[in-house]
């Protein structure tokens, strides 16, 4: 939205009962009201009923962000059938893309490398167990409609199938109505690397470099960056190449996103093509200095593309770290709750994206992001170390969040490196969070404190302090939200 | 807790971890590590809420729950778990040898709110460390509890289908 005011165009939001007082609302011109108490689906999956809005206020056009609607090919066809602007691909380059086995086949057509795997769904785990057999072990079950990490699992042994497949399909169905899976050869201990590609409604397709995403856990990604450590010119030219081979192939126009994975050896393997904007897009922009979004606006209304290869330059060196309202200490367990106070440093090479403010709420019925922190450097060390400290000034009260985690990794030899692959969390990381000897001994020095106020002191609740101020511990406790 | 004795000298605050802290009464605004001495203060203000002050630096504190003498605190975003013991206390903590060495049973407790899709394990069965429990779907994911000890599930709290809250208990395993 702050893109399309710089682009003098009018935003119109949907206020919904779950978070009448978000702030997208503020920076919208037109807000319009939703009455869904009574809705069986949440408005921002009910097709129908956004159409409906989108409509009544005369929108020209749709941007469909990067969660729930926004790979939906339906979604888009029904934006063309009402003359509204879908801000995104063609509604055919969505279907390709977003059935598996269908990326797969074009990708298989177009010779793009890819871990060796059944073509098309599997039925069964007796059907799941002969292309594993065939492939070699480990394998990995994927959703045919997946994405975000949902709806797979890794098999590394024959006895293990059964339980996985069943796993991964009832996951897949739940997520995303479609209980089909597919298996491919299980790439271990990889990079994940991904390239955003920008492509018009005239042929041309570019690209806008990588981003290296492979800190992530459970498949979710908690920290991006670009460019990757990993890439040399040479690599990255031929990956590059590779992702505009395949956006090509399916006639791609808007952003889009090719992943790939990269082996030790440093061979790469398509993984999958995400036809949306997405969480991880501002590093991008930061080593670019495209704006993404507008370059969608522009792409949707018929403009061709005013970029060419050689205009792109990679500048400097982004991190993104994503804040969340998990608790990273019970294995990063969504930890919901209202933000009390909220802020971040404002400096030059740090950018905020955010849609939380001091009163907002993290609902358990949405994702569990506060803001992502963007913070950039000349080169990648620098980048580490701005990151560091822009980290130490984010000041987050009401909830518990990953902060603990990134303050940690900052400082983490492997990190450093850039050596980690996407195992990384799991296997190499002892601990999510690390805390100094002197950290702890404030906290007993807090509780002790505390110990002495509820059951020590004379006149309970009413401790004085230093400053002369009183500060008892119910007034802490008012801090506190609901763990 | 005993009533108050207006005699008492020292606290002890144990962490989790098994670490003791130890402060002389009246508790004054000093930490001391690696017999190094500096000065805390507790302070709340409107733009930052509750902090802590310490070399001129601000640290955001919260106290996430208190039962007892037991209290979770989160200093800079990270939980830290005491339970503080006066001298008594402590003396009767030794003599019972209460604590970790007493326990061979591990209770497993949801992490989150959510629902049982699944129970893989039964009363009287062995489980591996790393094991998979139940499956717990919240926030859209199904996530595999798993065993984080080697032994025997010795009981099982939930069924297939039903929701639980935060910190319900899901099994306990006792260690072999």
């Amino acid at each position: 939205m702050k893109t399309a005011r710089q682009m003098d165009i009018k935003c119109v939001a949907v206020r919904t009962s779950a978070e009448p007082d978000a702030m997208y609302l503020s920076m919208a011109d037109i807000i319009h009201e939703v009455d869904d108490e009574a809705a069986e689906i949440p408005v921002f999956l009910d097709i129908e009923r956004l159409i409906a809005i989108a409509l009544e206020t005369k929108c020209d056009a749709l941007h469909p962000g990067y969660g729930f609607l926004a790979e939906n090919a339906y979604f888009a066809e029904k934006c063309h059938d009402n003359r509204i602007t879908f801000i995104g691909p063609s509604p055919d380059a969505i279907y390709k893309m977003g059935n598996k086995p269908v990326a797969r086949q074009i990708a298989l057509k177009h010779k793009i490398p890819m871990a060796t795997g059944s073509h098309g769904s599997v039925a069964n785990e007796d059907e799941a167990l002969l292309h594993a057999s065939r492939i070699g072990y480990p394998v990995i079950i994927k959703a045919a409609s997946g994405g975000g990490g949902r709806g797979m699992r890794i098999v590394r042994q024959e006895s293990e199938m059964e339980k996985m497949f069943i796993l991964a399909s009832r996951e897949a169905e739940k997520a995303f109505n479609d209980p089909s899976v597919f298996i491919e050869k299980y790439i271990e201990n990889p990079k994940h690397i991904e390239f955003q590609v920008l492509g018009d409604m005239h042929g041309n397709i570019i690209h806008l470099g990588e981003r290296e995403c492979s800190i992530q856990r459970k498949h979710q990604k908690l920290l991006e960056e670009a460019p990757s450590p990993a890439l040399d010119e040479q690599l990255r030219k031929t990956m590059g190449e590779t992702a505009v081979r395949i956006a090509r192939a399916v006639g791609y126009y808007s952003a889009g996103t090719v992943e790939f994975l990269l082996d030790s050896d440093r061979n790469f393997y398509f993984m999958e093509m995400n036809t949306r904007i997405q969480v991880e897009h501002p590093v991008t922009e930061m080593i670019t200095g495209i704006d993404l979004i507008e370059q969608q606006i522009r792409i949707a209304s018929g403009e061709p593309l005013a970029l060419k290869q050689e205009d792109i330059k990679l500048s400097g060196w982004a991190i993104e770290c994503r804040i969340n309202a998990e608790d990273v200490q019970a294995g990063f367990a969504p930890s919901p709750g209202r933000i009390e106070k909220i802020s971040f440093p404002e400096e030059p090479g740090v950018r905020v994206d955010t849609g939380v403010r001091a009163g907002s709420s993290i609902v358990a019925s949405y994702d569990s992001m506060i803001a992502k922190l963007i913070v950039t450097g000349a080169d990648r060390r620098q980048a580490v170390k701005n990151t560091k400290m822009a980290l130490d000034k984010v000041w987050i009260k009401g909830t518990k969040t990953t902060l603990p985690f990134f303050r940690m990794l900052m400082r983490n030899h492997i990190f450093q490196e850039g050596t980690f692959t996407t195992s990384f969390i799991e296997k190499e990381l002892e601990k999510y969070h690390a805390s100094s000897e002197y950290e702890e001994t404030i906290a007993a020095w807090l509780a002790t404190k505390l110990f002495i106020e509820e059951n020590l002191s004379e006149k309970k609740n009413n401790i004085s302090f230093d400053q002369g101020r009183e500060l008892t511990p119910w007034l802490l406790r008012k801090r506190l939200t609901q763990f | 807790m005993k009533p108050d004795k207006p005699t008492i000298k020292k606290l002890y605050a144990l962490s989790n971890e098994g670490h003791k802290f130890s402060f002389t009464l009246p508790l004054k605004n000093i930490i001391k590590v690696n017999g190094r001495e500096y000065s805390v203060e507790l302070r709340e203000d409107e733009k930052y809420g509750v902090h802590v002050l310490w070399k001129n630096r601000r640290y955001p504190v919260e106290i996430v729950r208190t039962k007892q003498n037991r209290y979770e605190i989160l200093f800079n975003d990270i939980g830290h778990i005491f339970t503080v013991e006066t001298p008594v206390s402590m003396q009767r903590r030794k003599v019972l040898g209460t604590g970790k060495a007493k326990s061979t049973t591990l209770v497993v407790r949801a992490p989150m709110p959510g629902k049982i899709i699944d129970v893989l394990v039964r009363e009287n069965s062995e489980v591996m460390r790393g094991e998979a429990l139940v499956i717990l779907e919240a926030m859209k994911m199904q996530n595999e509890i798993q065993s984080v000890v080697s032994g025997t599930v010795t009981r099982i709290g939930v069924k297939t289908g039903q929701n639980v809250m935060k910190d319900d208990i899901l099994a306990e395993i006792t260690v072999k």
